[in-house]
Formats: C-alpha cells, sequence, structure tokens
C-alpha cells in the first residue's frame, strides 16, 4: 500500500457501513420487514382491533369513542413510533440518538400515566345495543371491530368458534377464543408484549452485562476474578424455574417477567463484552488514550466499547428471540398474564378443550415462529455485516 | 538444460467481487539451475501474487489469467504449462517439484500436529513408493540439514517448542524433503530477528548451491537482497521495471523508480546538521525494572520472576533522538511502556523534568502525561477505528483544556495535519481511508496534538515500505531539530538508527549492554553482543563483488 494509490472515498461512519451491508442482505430485509410490521402492529393496535368505533354518529351527535378509550400504553407506543421517526431523521451519533429516543418516551409514558384518564368502566356492548336500537347514524369501525378483551357477552355464551364460523353476522377471521374474545384482536394486542418483553429484557440484560463485563475486562485481576463467579452464579439459576416461583409467591406481573428475564441472561453478555475488552486492552490506540491522560469514562465508552460492540449485537438479537420464548412459555404452561391476551396463553388454548383448535395453534404459533425466525434472520445477518471475514453479500467464490 | 521455471508475460487479474484489479502485469522472468531470482518491490507491487500464481494458490474463482503462461522444464517434460492445470497436476507439483517457504513461521506450521507428521505427510503424498522405516529416515536427514539441532529427538515434537528461527528451519525442511529442484521462498525471514535471519540467509545460500536448486526470492528489504539474490527483478504495481545480475543492478540502477527506491533507504539518506543536545536530561530513568510473576501449580504460586526489564539506566535529552536497539523479546517494549508508566515498573526511579514520576496515582499522572507522548508500531491499530480523525485529535485537547473551544481546537488540529503532511479534510474521514503510511502520520499527529516534551516511538516504520518510511524518518528529525523534543525511537532496524538516531543504546535480555554516540557505537562497537548484531544486518554496500 503506498500512500499515492489511496482510494479517498466518502467517509461513512461504521454504524452506517454495517447498516449498509445488513441491508444488502435478503435475509436481513426480510427478518427486519417482519419486525417492522410487528412494530407498527404494537403502534397502532387500538386503531386496528378495537369494539370503540373510530368514529360515531349517535343521536346527531359525534363522538370519537376510540381516543376516549386510549390508555396511556396506547399514547406511549405512538409516541415511541413517532419519536423513533424523528430520532432515525436526526443527524448525530447513535447512541446519543437512542438515549435521547429513550429518555423522551420515558417522559411521554410518565406523562401519559399521569395524565390519562379513559372511563375506568368499559362497555363494549353499548355501541352494538345502540345500533342494534336504529340509534346511530354514521359509524366507522376498526378493520377488526372486536378488542382483546371483548369477550361478546352480548351475544350469549358464545365460547370457541372457527374462524369465519361465527353466528348472529359476526365474522372473525382467525375464529375465537375459550372466553369468546376475537383471536386476531387478541394477537394483535400480544404483539406489544412480545416486543416489550423482547427488548426490555434484553434491554436490561444487555445493561448489566455490559457494565459488569467491562469492569472485569479493563481491570481484570481479582475484578475479573470476582466477576467471572458471579456470572457462573447467574449462569447456574435457571430462568424459567426462577419465573414459576417468583409468579407463584408474587403473583403475575409482565414487568416482573421483563426484569427477571433481563437479570438472569445478562451472564452471555458480560462474557463477549469481558473477552473484547481484554483483546482492546492491549491494542495501541487504547494505549495510547492512556498515555493521552484521557478520563476513564472516555477510555471505556468512547474508545473500548464502540470497537466491541459488535458480538454484543448478533447476541442481542438472539437474545430478544429467547426472551420472547420464554415468556411464551411460561404463557403456554399457563402461569402468564391473567387477562392480557399473549401468543402463548393463546397457544395453550389450542389444546385444553376436548378437542384440537387448529386456528388457535396456527396463528398465535405462527406469530411466534415467525418473530424469532426474523430475529435470528438478523442475528445471523449482522454476525456476517460485523465480520470482516465473511465476504460481501454472504456469497462465497 | 539450466532452465527450471519459465514465466513469460504473465497477467494475474484479482477480484474483490465486483471490479477486477490487474496484481501482475506481464512479468516474464527464467529461473535457472543454481541461481537465485530475487523478486524486490514494496507491499502491493505484486511479488507474492506472482509467486501463488506460479503454485496455482490463489483464491479460486477470485483469480484469472487473461494472458501469459508459466512452464515447467525438467527431464521427464519439458515445458509442461502451469497455469490453469488442473489440481491433480498441481498437487504433484506443489511440494514435489518447486517447494515453498511462506513468511509467517508462527502460522505456517500445524499446531496440532508433531513435526515429524507434517514432514510424514508431504512424503506419503509424493513419495508413495518409501516405506515408513526409510520417510523416517530421511526426515531425520532434512533436519539434520537444515541444522535443527539434535534433530532425531525434535522430531517428535510439536512447533509451539520451536523458536521463529527453528520454525522457519523446519519449514525449509518441509519445503526441501521431496528434493524439489525449485524453491520459491516468500520473504522467508522478515519476520525474524536480524541475527536468526543472517544464519537462515546463510543456510538457504548453502543448500541452494549444494543442491543446485532455482530459487525465486521474494523480498522488499535490499540488504537481503544484496545477500543472497544472483539476479534481480524490480517491480512496481505489478510490472518487472528493471531486471538484471544483481552486481549491475545495485550499483547502477537504471529505472528511476530503483534509484528512488536505493536512495529512500534509510543509510542512504542525507543527513542534517545537528547541534549539541543540551545538557538538562528531560527523562532520567534509574535502574529501571520490570518483572513479571511467572505463577505455576494448583495456587498459582509465584515461583519465579521474569526479568523483562533488569535495571536499566538511561537519559534522553531535549532535541536528540535516542534509539533503543534490540532483537525481539529483548524487553524494549516494556520498557518503553513502563516509561510511560503503561506498564507498573517493579523498582527503579523514572524522572520527567526532574519530578520523580514512578509513584504517582494514575490521577497525578494524567496532567503530566500531556508531557510524554508516544507512538505505536502497528498502523493497524493505532488509530481508534470506530472514530473520525478530528475527535481522536480534539478530545486530547479538550482533556488537558488545549484551546478555549472546538473551533479553535479544530483549527490547530488542521493546522497539525499540514504539519504531519497530511492533507486537511483528512479531520472527517476514518481511520480504515488511509494507509499505513498516512495512519503512523496521523498518530504522530495525535501524540503532537498535547504538545509533549517527550515521545516514545515504538518501531513506528517497521511495518512501512521504505520510500514511506524516509518519509516519515524525515518528518521525526525535523521536528526535533525545529521543537526540541526528546525522542526514545525503539527499533531493530540498524539503518534508521544511522539516520535518526544522535545516540544508541544496545538492548539484549532486558539489559542495556551499551550506550553511547550513534556513529562511535557503529564504527568501533565494544560489546560481543553488539558486534554480532551489526554483523548480521544485512547491507548493501556490504555486497561482495
Amino acid at each position: 500500500m503506498t500512500e499515492q494509490t489511496v482510494n479517498l472515498k466518502p467517509s461513512r461512519p461504521w454504524s452506517a457501513q454495517v447498516l449498509g451491508a445488513l441491508l444488502l442482505r435478503t435475509t436481513a430485509r426480510l427478518g427486519l420487514a417482519w419486525i417492522a410490521v410487528l412494530v407498527l402492529v404494537a403502534a397502532f393496535a387500538p386503531f386496528l382491533a378495537n369494539s370503540h368505533p373510530l368514529l360515531l354518529v349517535v343521536d346527531g351527535e359525534t363522538r370519537f369513542p376510540a381516543f376516549a378509550h386510549l390508555q396511556a400504553a396506547d399514547y406511549t407506543w405512538l409516541a415511541g413510533l413517532v419519536l423513533a421517526v424523528v430520532a432515525w431523521r436526526l443527524r448525530g451519533p447513535v447512541f446519543l440518538r437512542f438515549a435521547g429516543w429513550f429518555a423522551a418516551v420515558a417522559v411521554v409514558g410518565g406523562l401519559a400515566w399521569m395524565t390519562v384518564s379513559p372511563p375506568s368502566l368499559v362497555i363494549y356492548e353499548q355501541y352494538r345495543e345502540l345500533e342494534a336500537a336504529g340509534r346511530v347514524d354514521s359509524i366507522v369501525r376498526a378493520p377488526i371491530p372486536y378488542s382483546a378483551k371483548d369477550y361478546l357477552r352480548d351475544y350469549g355464551d358464545t365460547g370457541i368458534e372457527a374462524p369465519l364460523a361465527g353466528r348472529d353476522g359476526r365474522t372473525h377471521w382467525f375464529g375465537t377464543e375459550d372466553s369468546g374474545a376475537d383471536v386476531a384482536a387478541r394477537m394483535i394486542e400480544a404483539t406489544r408484549i412480545a416486543l416489550g418483553i423482547g427488548f426490555i429484557a434484553t434491554g436490561i440484560a444487555l445493561v448489566i452485562g455490559t457494565i459488569i463485563g467491562g469492569l472485569m475486562g479493563y481491570f481484570a485481576g481479582v475484578v475479573d476474578i470476582i466477576g467471572m463467579r458471579l456470572v457462573e452464579i447467574f449462569e447456574a439459576i435457571p430462568t424459567l424455574f426462577l419465573l414459576l416461583t417468583f409468579v407463584a409467591f408474587f403473583g403475575r406481573s409482565i414487568w416482573m417477567m421483563m426484569i427477571i428475564i433481563g437479570i438472569t441472561s445478562w451472564s452471555g453478555y458480560a462474557r463477549y463484552v469481558r473477552a473484547e475488552f481484554l483483546r482492546l486492552r492491549e491494542q495501541d490506540f487504547v494505549q495510547a488514550a492512556i498515555a493521552s491522560g484521557l478520563p476513564l469514562q472516555s477510555i471505556l465508552f468512547r474508545h473500548m466499547l464502540p470497537n466491541g460492540v459488535a458480538p454484543l449485537l448478533v447476541a442481542a438479537s438472539f437474545g430478544v428471540a429467547s426472551a420472547i420464548l420464554a415468556e411464551t412459555t411460561l404463557s403456554f404452561l399457563g402461569l402468564g398474564l391473567v387477562d392480557d391476551p399473549s401468543w402463548g396463553q393463546l397457544l395453550n388454548q389450542a389444546v385444553q378443550s376436548s378437542t384440537f383448535n387448529w386456528w388457535l395453534a396456527v396463528f398465535p404459533g405462527g406469530a411466534i415462529f415467525l418473530t424469532v425466525f426474523a430475529y435470528n434472520l438478523v442475528g445471523e445477518a449482522l454476525r456476517d455485516a460485523v465480520d470482516p471475514h465473511t465476504q460481501r453479500r454472504g456469497k462465497r467464490a | 538444460m539450466s532452465q527450471l521455471l519459465e514465466i513469460r508475460d504473465l497477467v494475474t487479474e484479482l477480484s474483490d467481487g465486483e471490479h477486477w484489479m490487474r496484481a501482475v502485469d506481464g512479468v516474464s522472468l527464467d529461473i535457472h539451475r543454481g541461481e537465485t531470482f530475487c523478486l524486490v518491490g514494496e507491499s502491493g507491487s505484486g511479488k507474492s501474487v506472482t509467486a501463488l500464481s506460479v503454485m496455482g494458490l490463489l483464491p479460486y474463482a477470485r483469480h484469472r489469467h487473461p494472458a501469459g503462461e508459466v512452464r515447467l522444464y525438467d527431464a521427464a517434460q519439458a515445458g509442461m504449462p502451469l497455469l490453469g492445470a488442473d489440481d491433480a497436476v498441481l498437487s504433484g507439483v506443489r511440494g514435489g517439484r518447486i517447494g515453498m517457504i511462506f513468511q509467517e513461521p508462527m502460522t505456517s506450521l500445524n499446531p496440532v500436529m508433531t513435526i515429524a507428521e507434517q514432514l510424514d505427510e508431504v512424503l506419503q503424498l509424493h513419495r508413495p513408493e518409501l516405506e515408513a522405516e526409510a520417510r523416517s529416515e530421511r526426515i531425520r536427514a532434512v533436519l539434520e540439514e537444515v541444522r535443527i539441532p539434535d534433530a532425531a529427538s525434535r522430531m517428535r515434537e510439536y512447533p509451539h517448542r520451536l523458536s521463529g528461527g527453528q520454525r522457519q528451519r523446519v519449514m525449509m525442511a518441509l519445503a526441501l524433503i521431496c528434493a524439489p529442484a525449485r524453491l520459491i521462498a516468500d520473504e522467508p525471514t522478515t519476520a525474524l530477528d536480524v541475527t536468526v535471519q543472517a544464519e537462515i540467509l546463510r543456510l538457504m545460500r548453502e543448500l541452494q548451491q549444494r543442491r543446485g536448486m532455482g530459487m525465486l526470492f521474494i523480498t522488499h528489504d535490499f540488504g537481503v537482497v544484496a545477500k543472497i539474490a544472483d539476479t534481480v527483478g524490480v517491480m512496481r504495481r505489478g510490472k518487472l521495471v528493471e531486471c538484471g545480475p544483481v552486481a549491475e543492478v545495485l550499483r547502477r540502477p537504471q529505472h528511476e523508480y530503483t534509484q528512488s527506491l536505493i536512495a529512500a533507504l534509510p543509510e542512504r539518506l542525507a543527513r542534517l546538521a545537528r547541534g549539541e543536545a543540551r545538557p538538562q536530561p528531560l527523562v532520567e530513568v534509574r535502574d529501571l525494572a520490570v518483572h513479571f510473576p511467572v505463577r505455576r501449580g494448583l495456587l498459582r504460586r509465584v515461583v519465579d520472576h521474569f526479568r523483562a526489564v533488569d535495571g536499566v539506566s538511561l537519559d534522553v535529552h531535549p532535541g536528540e533522538v535516542l534509539a533503543l536497539v534490540g532483537e525481539s523479546g529483548c524487553g524494549k517494549t516494556t520498557l518503553g511502556r513502563a516509561l510511560l508508566r503503561l506498564i507498573e515498573p517493579t523498582a527503579g526511579t523514572i524522572a520527567l523534568q526532574g519530578q520523580d514520576i514512578t509513584h504517582l496515582s494514575s490521577n497525578d499522572m494524567r496532567p503530566l502525561r500531556r508531557r510524554m507522548q508516544v507512538v505505536f508500531q502497528d498502523p493497524g491499530s493505532s488509530l481508534n477505528p470506530r472514530l473520525p480523525i478530528a475527535t481522536t485529535l480534539i478530545e486530547p485537547m479538550r482533556v488537558h483544556g488545549i484551546g478555549a473551544h472546538d473551533d479553535e481546537r479544530r483549527a490547530r488540529a488542521a493546522a497539525l495535519l499540514e504539519r504531519v503532511e497530511m492533507p486537511p479534510d483528512s479531520l472527517w474521514r476514518y481511520p480504515h481511508e488511509f494507509s499505513g503510511g498516512q495512519r503512523q502520520r496521523l498518530a504522530i499527529a495525535r501524540a503532537l496534538v498535547l504538545e509533549p516534551r517527550f515521545i516514545l516511538c515504538d518501531e513506528i516504520t517497521s511495518a512501512l515500505d521504505v520510500s514511506v518510511q524516509a518519509g516519515i524518518l524525515k518528518l521525526l528529525r525535523r521536528l526535533v531539530d525545529e521543537e526540541g523534543l526528546g525522542m526514545l525511537f525503539i527499533t531493530h532496524n540498524m539503518g534508521v538508527v544511522e539516520y535518526l538516531s544522535d545516540r544508541m543504546a544496545v538492548m539484549h535480555a532486558g539489559k542495556l549492554v551499551e550506550t553511547g554516540r550513534t556513529a562511535e557505537v557503529l564504527a568501533d562497537p565494544q560489546h560481543e553482543y553488539t558486534r554480532k548484531l551489526l554483523a548480521a544486518v544485512p547491507r548493501l554496500d556490504a555486497m561482495a563483488a
């Protein structure tokens, strides 16, 4: 390499290079497209499946019941999506933008929990009764006109129904489940749990793993020995049994599940970060940073972490998939959330009654499969994209 | 007939998946019996690709030969074509009729097979008629021939038990065991120390003459060329620009590229007049020792200490370059790092401008780090690949309070880039967009940004081509002369020492064996080790007539 023959390409930061290399791969595009669909469905869930009409004109009076019944969580999801688009368009370091997005979502979420107060008594049947009474002048309904927790009590004892087998002029594309709620509506609502548990549990694990692993790798010696023992202790805890125990003692809470999955799965990330930091510590540019008298946080987070983040990203995308599976497993065992919908819980109902209800197996099972598959595809493609040794486009000559 | 291998108008193109790039562009050469043909050139000039083309070792479907031919001549077949020959033919040629030695002795041997097994594998392939007994006898003989001491017992050892020089000897044994008439050696001594290199070169010369082999020897070092070559070819950008008998080419180079390459050798660079060094030392090191504990057994008890640096005393004055010379493993890098307090010294004192810094805590050390900076060896890892150059340069200034605001710092960084002869738009680029030499310039800029008084340079030019190295050496000398910096320059290259340094210190096994003014030490070495080291250095001027 002589000095004259250098090819000066326009500068692109590493994150843009990785993203570019990632998007070159068809598998990654498919996986990301499916995840994007899930995110959109989760954010716009109340407008996709809702018993409350979007627009209702009763006795000449115009009402927007769907909007009036929006929960704080609905606002948070919508704000998260809008802010994500804003953060995407902004310039600046990826990490700062992500942190900004996270902080903004937290603020909006907090505000929403404090200010939004939808009617506490929710009567899904009222609109169908109004319609039956002929008092409705005009009505605009969501594509699936049933809420996840609308058990169709006004139709009497409905119970489990196969797809498109509904009586009384009802159309349930994916059928209904045990207590009569629309399966499609419940699945749409459940995307939030699937996405939320994946991201938050993995996020908790990443934060803990990065800090502990980083300290172990940078300081080595005694810190490393103690840290590794801690890692081994946490690796010895079986996540599922811990979850079962906590569910038995403290009841069912999605937040508790996220935290438990998070604090039992950080050890893998800690190992990755430790190994990377042990390697990076000896690199010349890190030694040069120390020799320049830079403060410790700059050495750790500006000079070492960005160079060691590649295996972490790959592990995290597989981690999201396994967190989703853990929650699904728990719900399938009947130990998930009580009233809130989840894919695992629907799957469970497929085998609970005496007959095999195929629609309760195929649709939620398919959603779980596709989601876990999508994350694995992204993880696989990410591994190729960050690895300089695999050839571009994954094609081997 | 004396001709063994003929390369005619060889063209090799390599692909990165999208574009075809011409790596070898019309090279013609002949290898004759008992003759060494040296291909010399800078990195990327296509010397290795030429060798790999001959052997058919280029990556499958990533290379093509639009023109040219390679023919092998021997008793059985005159002019057997090698380019595009199928794998069955080629695997008979590789190892059997053409031996090959690679550059990196540490990775060219399989670590999970013993030496005898690796040699035996080659024999089984090319001489299937031999009995196990005969093969084993032959392995022992060839190991003795490459002067592996105690060959019979060394046969059963794994490669990690051998030193770099011994591994390279095993590599030679591997190449020679089937008695090929042609040998291709791709920079076989580049990774070795000079004294080991001298022994290996002598051995290769001797074996070649005894067996009457034709050898294609690839190197970038004109000193090595002078020592081993009969005919030399100079390559540049895939073309053979000059070719002829070694004495002719080295003494009276015809092509201007050859002339510029030889002129860029550090020992040929014009020296500037130098002022006397000022008396007050900048850095004083007294009896510095760095010991690494050797731990054994279940309880990891410290059974012994490895004395990497063992009682070293030296001074560096402002406006002076002190060269620290020694072979790999002698502790020179450890000494440098301990001096900067990147490694904790075991004993001794380090004083910077009269202030003892040996036991300062890392917090107290931080403001002082401004005054002593470092440039490392490997251009590939000396800059943070995830940060643009601007951030790399501005951050230390911000931490040390140089410049009032970022605009001022950026202007200072741009001015500094100009000083190290880099375009100012480098500020917004990332390290991967620069070549090795440019990265080393940027690393020098990073060190200079804090206006240090003392700079440690750890083998900063050893990974670079001579012409690039010449530019960097000139830059360093100018910085020292103009700004009165003190510099400790760690190197193993005597030519660099000769050009750059005012004084030199020779290090061997953790100790300084000789210190003195460079010209005096080079002219009249006192210590036996220094004499041995200097004698081993391959020199252009020392070429036999």
